[in-house]
C-alpha cells in the first residue's frame, strides 16, 4: 500500500534564504511577531507561517515517513501567488519557486511531484509558465486560485489558459489564496478559512460549469481542495439554479450534477460520514488523499484517519490513497 | 395531510394596497404598471411572484392542492425592514405582524404566523417580538441571517435572545435570497440563490454557535431555512477550526458540532441524500417540514416528495412533517 498526497504546500528556501537579513525575494519581505512567529509580507497583505513551513526537504520527508506519507505533490504556499503584485515580479517568483520544485523532485522522484504556480495575472505569461513546467521540467500540473484579482475563472480571458492546460494534460489544483468570500461578512471564529475555504471551491465549480469552462475543455483535469466545499452537499441547489437559469451560450447542456465526475476532489472533510457522502456523490475513483501540510488545519494523522474509517472499503482506500492519483498523474 | 409547513413566504394586504395605489411603502414602490417588480432601495429591486399576492382563501386552496394542512408564514424576506429608520422599521413591522395575524384569525387551523422585527432597534425588537407572540399569538419571528451588515453573534444581540427564550418564541432564519454575500463575488448564473443563499445559512448556524448564542441561551428556539445550508456537512471542518484556533473557542467552551443538535432545520435541502445526511446529524428531532412556498417547485408536493423517499421511514416522515413542529410552535394538527 502507497499513500500519495495531492495537497501539500512548500514555502520555498529561496524565500527563507532571500528574507534571511531583511532582503526581499522579489519583493515579498518577511517578520517576525513579538511571539516569534515568522510573518510573510506580501504587497499590503500580512500571513503568518507555521514552523513546519521552514523545514527543509530532508526535514519534510522526515516528516512524512513518521505520518506515512510516501509522496507529496508538492504545490506552493498559496499565500505566495503574489495574483496582486506587478506581472514581472509573479513571472519571477512563479519562476523561481518552480524551479525549487523542480530540483526537489529530481533530487526525490520517488517522494515529491510538483505542482507548479502562475502568474495568472497576466494569462499568456500563465501560459508560457505552464508550458516551460509541464513540456521540460516533467510537473504535473498547477495550483491556482479561485479568483484572480477578484475575476472567477469563467471569464473569457481565461480560455486560452483552460484549452493550454486541456492540451498539455494539466492538473489544476484550485486552492484559496488571497481571502475568501467569507472575509467581506467578518474575519471572526476562523470563519473566512473554516467556511470560506468552502464556499470558493462550491463557487468555482459552478462558475467553471456554467461557463461553459467544462464543456469548452471535455479533457480538462481539475481538483478541487478541501472536498469541493459544499459543491457535493448542495449539488440539488446547483442543479436547481442551473434549471431556472436564462439561457445562454455557455449555459451547459446537462445539469451541473452530470459534471461532478469531471472533477476530482480531495478527500479533507474531516469527518467520515462526509468523506462517505463525497464518495457516494462523485464516486471513489474521483476522491484524492490530501492533507493540507503543514498548516493547523492538516490532519493531525492522516493515513491512519483514512485506515480507520469502518464506512469505507479496503478497496475505496485504495483508491484515494495512492491509486487514483497513480492514474491521474501516471505516479 | 397531517403538516405543518414552517418555511411560506407571503406579501401583507396593507402593503399591496398601498403600492397598488401608487403609494410608497416605507420607501417601496412598484418600478412597473404591471406590479411584477418592487423598489425596495437604491440597487435592491425584488420581483413579484404572484401567490405572495394569495388572499387567505386562495392560498387554502393551494394548501389544499399540496395536501399542507398548516402553513407558517412569515413576510418575504427582501421587504424586511432593517435598513429604515427605527421609527420606520418599528412601524413597518407592527403594521405587517397586524397583517399575518390576520390570516391566522381568518383561518386559525390552517395559518399560524411569523412576526417581521426592527433588529436595527435591539430594544424596539424586543418589544415587538413580546406584542408579537404573547398580543396577536404568532409563534415567533422570522429573521435575516445579517442585521445591516453585523452578525448575530455581535453582544448586542444577547438580551434579544435571552427575551426570545424566556418567551418560548421560535426564530426563524432566512437570508436575502437575492442580495446576500454572493454578489461581492459574482452576480452571474443565480449564484447568489443557489450558493450564497445556503453559505447565508451555513454562517448563520456558525454566528449563534461560535459566537455563544446557543450556550448562553440553552433554551432558545432557533429554525435555520434551507436546512441551515451545508452547515452539517462542513462542520468536521468548523470543528478544526476550533481545535486549532484560539479565536474560535472565545464564546464556546465544546467544538460547534455539540451545539448543531439544538438548532432545528427544514427540509429545502433538494436532495433525499442530503436530507438523509442532515437527519443523520442533527437528529430527527430537529428536522422539519419547509417549503419555501411559493418559489421551489416540489415534486409533486413538499408533502409528497417527503412522502415517497426511500430512506427516511415512516416515523421519520411524522416527525418531520408534523410531530417535530407541533411540540416545538404549540400547534394541534388533525390532519382534516
Amino acid at each position: 500500500m502507497r499513500s500519495i498526497d495531492i495537497h501539500a504546500h512548500l514555502t520555498p528556501q529561496r524565500f527563507w534564504r532571500a528574507t534571511e537579513n531583511g532582503g526581499d525575494w522579489h519583493s515579498l519581505r518577511r517578520e517576525q511577531d513579538a511571539r516569534g512567529r515568522q510573518i510573510a509580507i506580501v504587497g499590503d497583505r500580512r500571513g503568518g507561517l507555521p514552523p513546519k513551513a521552514r523545514w527543509t526537504p530532508e526535514e519534510r520527508m522526515a516528516d512524512m515517513d513518521s505520518l506515512g506519507v510516501d509522496m507529496h505533490v508538492l504545490s506552493p504556499y498559496s499565500g505566495f501567488y503574489n495574483y496582486a503584485l506587478d506581472a514581472s515580479l509573479a513571472v519571477a517568483s512563479s519562476r523561481d519557486s518552480n524551479d525549487e520544485i523542480a530540483e526537489m523532485v529530481t533530487a526525490w522522484p520517488d517522494r515529491f511531484a510538483g505542482l507548479g504556480t502562475l502568474p495568472m495575472q497576466d494569462v499568456n505569461a500563465a501560459v508560457a509558465e505552464l508550458e516551460r513546467i509541464m513540456t521540460t521540467m516533467g510537473f504535473k500540473g498547477a495550483m491556482i486560485d479561485d479568483k484572480v484579482n477578484g475575476k472567477l475563472l469563467d471569464e473569457p480571458e481565461f480560455l486560452p489558459f483552460w484549452k493550454a492546460a486541456e492540451q498539455m494534460g494539466a492538473l489544476i489544483l484550485f486552492h484559496q489564496g488571497d481571502g475568501t468570500l467569507v472575509d467581506f461578512r467578518t474575519d471572526k471564529f476562523h470563519l473566512p478559512n473554516s467556511i470560506g475555504n468552502l464556499a470558493d471551491r462550491t463557487i468555482t465549480f459552478c462558475s467553471l460549469v456554467m461557463g461553459g469552462v467544462m464543456d469548452a475543455c471535455p479533457d480538462l483535469k481539475i481538483c478541487l481542495s478541501h472536498g469541493g466545499g459544499y459543491t457535493c452537499y448542495n449539488i440539488g441547489r446547483i442543479d436547481r439554479g442551473w434549471q431556472g437559469a436564462p439561457d445562454s451560450p455557455t449555459k451547459p447542456p446537462m445539469p451541473p450534477s452530470e459534471y461532478l465526475r469531471r472533477f476530482h476532489y480531495d478527500c479533507i472533510v474531516y469527518t467520515k460520514e462526509s468523506l462517505r457522502f463525497l464518495i457516494d456523490t462523485v464516486g471513489a475513483d474521483r476522491v484524492l488523499f490530501g492533507t493540507d501540510w503543514p498548516y493547523d488545519m492538516e490532519f493531525d494523522w492522516p493515513v491512519s484517519w483514512v485506515l480507520s474509517l469502518d464506512n469505507i472499503t479496503q478497496e475505496e482506500k485504495d483508491l484515494i490513497l495512492w491509486k487514483n492519483l497513480e492514474n491521474l498523474l501516471g505516479l | 395531510m397531517r403538516s405543518i409547513d414552517i418555511h411560506a413566504h407571503t406579501f401583507t394586504p396593507t402593503m399591496l394596497k398601498t403600492m397598488a395605489a401608487g403609494q410608497e411603502w416605507y420607501g417601496m414602490k412598484y418600478t412597473d404598471a404591471e406590479q411584477r417588480n418592487i423598489f425596495v432601495r437604491e440597487g435592491k429591486i425584488v420581483n413579484v411572484h404572484p401567490k405572495c399576492r394569495f388572499t387567505p382563501e386562495e392560498r387554502v386552496a393551494d394548501m389544499d392542492q399540496m395536501g399542507t394542512e398548516v402553513q407558517v408564514v412569515a413576510i418575504h424576506t427582501p421587504v424586511f425592514g432593517y435598513h429604515l429608520s427605527s421609527a420606520d422599521g418599528i412601524a413597518q413591522a407592527r403594521e405587517v405582524n397586524d397583517d399575518i395575524a390576520a390570516f391566522a384569525k381568518e383561518a386559525p387551523t390552517r395559518f399560524a404566523g411569523m412576526a417581521t422585527l426592527p433588529m436595527q432597534d435591539v430594544d424596539a425588537a424586543i418589544a415587538e417580538l413580546d406584542r408579537a407572540v404573547n398580543t396577536l399569538g404568532l409563534k415567533g419571528a422570522e429573521l435575516d441571517t445579517v442585521v445591516n451588515g453585523k452578525t448575530w453573534d455581535e453582544p448586542e444581540f444577547l438580551p434579544f435572545f435571552k427575551a426570545a427564550e424566556s418567551m418560548g418564541a421560535t426564530l426563524f432564519y432566512h437570508p436575502q435570497p437575492q442580495h446576500n454575500l454572493m454578489l461581492e463575488r459574482t452576480a452571474k448564473y443565480g449564484l447568489n440563490n443557489s450558493v450564497g443563499v445556503p453559505v447565508e445559512d451555513t454562517l448563520l448556524v456558525a454566528a449563534l454557535i461560535y459566537g455563544g448564542v446557543m450556550e448562553n441561551c440553552p433554551d432558545l428556539k432557533v429554525c435555520v431555512a434551507h436546512g441551515g445550508g451545508p452547515a452539517c456537512f462542513g462542520m468536521g471542518r468548523m470543528d478544526r477550526g476550533w481545535q486549532v484556533r484560539s479565536e474560535a473557542r472565545v464564546n464556546i467552551t465544546r467544538p460547534p458540532s455539540y451545539y448543531q443538535s439544538r438548532l432545528y432545520y427544514d427540509i429545502v435541502v433538494m436532495s433525499e441524500r442530503s436530507l438523509r445526511f442532515l437527519i443523520d446529524q442533527v437528529g430527527i428531532e430537529r428536522v422539519v417540514l419547509g417549503s419555501d412556498y411559493p418559489f421551489v417547485g416540489w415534486d409533486p408536493s413538499p408533502t409528497g416528495w417527503l412522502q415517497g423517499l426511500e430512506s427516511i421511514t415512516q416515523e421519520e416522515k411524522d416527525m418531520i412533517l408534523w410531530k417535530n413542529l407541533e411540540k416545538l410552535l404549540g400547534i394541534e394538527t388533525t390532519g382534516n
